[in-house]
């Protein structure tokens, strides 16, 4: 594979100064704006492509996605380039590819992608990022996550990295062992050979020099001498599979370097023992193959401990269970105790019930040297539940947080102190037999009433029975129950916090190359988008069976439609079963999932893409900025020309390319304009009954507030801010107007992609006291999220997007937005109430929806 | 019989024809498949065109010499005209640039079967 600079003649610096050394010109950065959107869309494509043959329809090799990868990121550094010469490289996109880049071509080569040098051997916890998972394992992984993201009471640690295992085995001469066992060259007495290696093993320097470094940080933070918990965090561990029990843990260990010695040498070794060589075996791994990191946690001084199941794993039902028994969580993990059982069925205001006090007649405890020992339970503590219910309570809150930010049911350790705080020890997910509805036959029922047919686009195959929930406003995702058939009028990659619990999606718009659509299949949730009428066809609450064909046909049926499909998917389990499909598989983690979701929020970054999608995602959610600027700039100063409108919105129109039919005059009428966007808005604008012609009265304090506001409240100020201009093109929008004291920018592309195409509006400011110009905003913004906006408001600004729709959608919504303009231009003044946000709410729905 | 130097194909394909019900057998390199067709005789014969060793078309060669009515399907990740037309010629049953759609590729199968 090339080296990245190869691909990029031009190079990676500054280019962008090259071309707007001075302040580009409005049409110039159209142009380069399409020309981002266009590579963007090719490598969305290619990205797609890949997915879908790496899904398990299709047979693949090596050389396939060698040549696909290869092509993908010649059109990802085509689009870099575009992107910087858009932005005067002013994002440091280019590392975030290299780094994610570097990951992949690993991947391609055969190496486990993943793999960071610059992880180093030994990571504090708290230092672990995204680029660093494979090389601390999933363990280490997932606790700093916890640790960090979540802030959750993770007690600190550190990870010793792949790498320096690789060193380990390296430094002791037994690499040339395990890659002959690896080869299959070797039985079990060559196994036993290299267990015994490792258990007898020296350090190189540079690792015992790291360890020890670590445990003298450790010890200087700690108040009392404290002990380490050393356990296995395998690469392939907490993954796809659990590994659970295989590998060893030794549990209060000293903090000192001879000690953590011994205990690294025995989770090393473990990878060799009897029981996880034929669990190995079993999964079709080859002995030898992977690779241990190890995780040094200090341990908690445990009055309490067991697990946390987050849903139930046989059923999959939405039942929590909390296992806990007294002392180290061992004998709760090993079975070796009756413990005490608390269950709670999730949903609102549920609380854990206690169903069983264990016998819990022996407890593990750690010994005062270092290591644990087993001893009796007290008898007056042994009918005694361990955890009050406020701590149940505490702890099933945190379990049900954890779940949901891994997106999926968890099986999660924990502890908790003699001091009564709670520690989070590890979390996995949990694997459910039977989480979806999977039936006996094949076979299509010609007889049940179906409720919708064909019309749509099958973004995910398969066949799924669930209780519909139609989306009345982003702010439900979080809550959605597991299994719900989640339908909504847009299609939004905001669905992927939701997208583990559901059973599928059903859009009324939305197309097969939306962020959204790449992520369903990523997840494989069967999904079809642009039906146009699934919330109007299907209630709250009612039971369907989807059947959703891999030949863009689809059908759904009222209820739960028993016995159809079923078989076809034993084979695809099979094959996600092959250990060599998910290696090769493995490396779409680094290209289909999108972790950007939210381009309003502060980590819109570079440094936060991990994925190839999540680079895609800002260079155009950036790109769109570029313009909106630039148009900005171009509207205080290009050639205007009245646009002429039944009503006094006193907008010009400054074309930069097709927006208007030639005429030379100095005013346009609205048929003379061929910007579409324009058109859609103008018009919602004109809409009868909507423009209060007669100015609104204010009260005392409304005008005094009015005469005091600044000047400037436009996002940029400038001059522009006099004018009510429209730059336009063919395809796009760039609406700047100021009604009074209030402003309003409205940037729109409107093509026939509808990946290419966004809304993005901003509203600010107004004439009333605060709390008046707060409520308008409430109810624009409340407006807005019932038509698929995304938003953020404060005080008296709202900024709300919305993109990937089909270019009609897109007009529709301009249509309402020049409404809602109309409407809400003066309305502010009679917000007295908070009440009243509701009723003019329903007053505007009965204007939008007429004709 | 699947006959590719690369473990996923055969793996994946086998996976899948077992489950509609057909017997098969999967070799890494052309030498031993053709060994074991000396001893058993298989209703078609899947190979990739491009192996170290003996390729893909001295594959059909041989099996068509061995037994002219078994089915041989031949897949290749280096899709090219001159190929077909030469694969075709050795009356390949069929022909299947990577990566193949396991769903035609079973249709394949099914249709060699049934002629």
């Amino acid at each position: 594979m090339k080296r990245l600079p190869d691909l990029l003649k031009h190079g990676w610096k500054r280019t962008g100064r090259a071309l707007f050394g001075r302040r580009a010109e409005v049409g110039e950065v159209f142009a380069k704006f399409r020309d981002v959107l266009e590579s963007n869309n090719r490598a969305l494509e290619l990205m797609t492509d890949m997915g879908e043959k790496l899904g398990g329809d299709y047979l693949f090799d090596s050389v396939y996605i060698m040549n696909a990868y290869g092509e993908l990121r010649s059109r990802i550094a085509a689009s870099i380039e575009s992107f910087n010469l858009l932005t005067g490289a002013r994002y440091d996109i280019a590392a975030a590819f290299r780094r994610v880049d570097s990951m992949i071509v690993k991947g391609v080569g055969g190496e486990p992608p993943g793999f960071s040098e610059e992880a180093g051997r030994v990571i504090l916890l708290d230092d672990i990022t995204v680029v660093m998972a494979r090389e601390v394992g999933g363990k280490n992984y997932n606790l700093s996550r916890m640790r960090k993201d979540l802030g959750l009471p993770v007690p600190e640690g550190f990870a010793v990295s792949a790498h320096a295992y690789d060193e380990f085995i390296a430094h002791n001469g037994i690499d040339k062992m395990v890659d002959a066992v690896r080869a299959g060259q070797g039985g079990e007495e060559e196994i036993k050979e290299i267990r015994d290696h490792i258990l007898s093993g020296s350090f190189p320097e540079p690792l015992e020099g790291a360890i020890t470094s670590a445990l003298r940080g450790l010890r200087g933070r700690r108040k009392e001498e404290g002990f380490l918990a050393v356990r296995s965090s395998a690469e392939e561990e907490d993954g796809e599979h659990s590994f659970a029990g295989q590998f060893e843990t030794v549990l209060n260990v000293p903090i000192e370097i001879g000690a953590v010695k011994e205990a690294y040498r025995k989770v090393a070794a473990s990878l060799f023992s009897a029981s996880s060589v034929a669990y190995q075996r079993s999964l079709g791994y080859r002995i030898g193959s992977i690779r241990m990191a190890v995780g040094c946690v200090a341990m908690v001084d445990t009055e309490a401990s067991g697990v946390v199941f987050t849903a139930d794993p046989v059923s999959g039902k939405e039942t929590l269970a909390i296992h806990a028994a007294w002392g180290l969580g061992t004998l709760v993990v090993g079975g070796g105790v009756e413990s005490d059982l608390y269950v709670m069925e999730k949903g609102p205001g549920a609380a854990p019930e206690l169903m069983r006090t264990g016998s819990k007649e022996s407890m593990t405890v750690r010994s005062e040297t270092g290591g644990i020992k087993e001893v009796e339970t007290p008898c007056e503590m042994r009918r005694r539940a361990c955890l009050s219910a406020v701590q149940a309570q505490e702890l099933a809150e945190m379990a049900l947080r954890i779940e949901g930010y891994f997106g999926g049911p968890q099986d999660i350790e924990w502890a908790l102190g003699k001091d009564g705080v709670f520690s989070i020890l590890q979390s996995r997910p949990l694997k459910i037999q039977a989480r979806r509805r999977a039936a006996e036959r094949a076979g299509m029922p010609s007889d049940h009433p179906v409720l919708m047919r064909d019309r749509g686009h099958v973004v995910q195959r398969g066949v799924v029975s669930g209780k519909v929930h139609v989306l009345k406003s982003p702010d439900e995702i979080d809550g959605l129950p597991r299994g719900a058939v989640l339908v909504a009028k847009n299609d939004s990659p905001q669905f992927v916090s939701a997208m583990p619990r559901l059973a599928a999606i059903i859009t009324d718009t939305g197309s097969p190359a939306s962020h959204m659509a790449s992520i369903c299949r990523e997840f494989r949730i069967p999904s079809v988008v642009n039906t146009r009428t699934a919330t109007q066809a299907l209630r709250q609450g009612q039971e369907i069976t989807l059947v959703a064909d891999d030949e863009d046909r689809f059908t759904v049926y009222d209820g739960l439609v028993e016995g159809i499909g079923g078989q076809a998917d034993d084979a695809r389990t099979g094959i996600e079963e092959l250990l060599e499909f998910r290696r090769k598989k493995y490396l779409m983690r680094f290209i289909a999932p999108l972790h950007l979701i939210n381009p309003l929020t502060d980590d819109f970054t570079p440094e936060r893409c991990g994925t190839i999608h999540d680079i895609l995602r800002f260079m155009h959610e950036k790109a769109v900025q570029e313009l909106i600027c630039a148009s900005v700039r171009a509207s205080s100063k290009g050639t205007l020309k009245k646009l002429v409108l039944p009503v006094p919105a006193g907008i010009h129109v400054i074309d930069i390319g097709g927006g208007l039919s030639p005429e030379d005059s100095g005013s346009v009428t609205l048929q003379q304009v061929a910007c579409e966007p324009l058109r859609a808005v103008a018009e919602g604008m004109a809409h009868p009954g909507l423009w209060q012609s007669e100015a609104v009265a204010l009260g005392a304090k409304d005008f005094l507030t009015s005469m005091m506001r600044m000047e400037d409240i436009t996002a940029d100020g400038g001059s522009s801010a006099s004018r009510n201009v429209a730059v336009i093109s063919k395809e796009y929008l760039n609406l700047t107007v100021r009604f009074g004291y209030h402003f309003c920018l409205l940037d729109c592309y409107c093509s026939k992609r509808a990946a290419n195409n966004h809304v993005y509006f901003r509203f600010a400011g107004g004439a009333t006291d605060i709390t008046k110009r707060s409520r308008r905003i409430q109810l624009i913004a409340e407006i807005m999220k019932e038509n698929g906006f995304i938003s953020v408001s404060k005080g008296d600004l709202i900024t709300a997007r919305l993109s990937g729709l089909e270019r009609e959608d897109i007009l529709s919504i301009l249509d309402l937005t020049g409404r809602l303009i109309a409407f809400t231009r003066q309305l502010d003044a009679v917000l007295n109430d908070d009440r009243d946000i509701e009723k003019y709410k329903k007053e505007f729905a009965g204007i939008a929806t007429g004709g | 019989m699947i006959i590719d130097d690369e473990k996923i194909v055969g793996d994946m394909a086998k996976i899948s024809l077992e489950q509609d019900g057909y017997e098969v057998e999967t070799f890494l390199n052309a030498g031993p498949a053709l060994e074991r067709l000396k001893d058993v005789k298989f209703d078609v014969v899947v190979t990739d065109f491009k192996m170290k060793g003996i390729d893909g078309l001295e594959v059909l060669r041989i099996v068509k010499n061995l037994y002219p009515e078994v089915k041989v399907i031949m897949i290749t990740a280096f899709a090219n005209l001159d190929v077909a037309i030469e694969a075709l010629r050795g009356e390949v049953h069929d022909f299947f640039p990577k990566p193949v759609k396991i769903k035609e590729l079973k249709e394949s199968i099914r249709k060699a079967l049934t002629r």
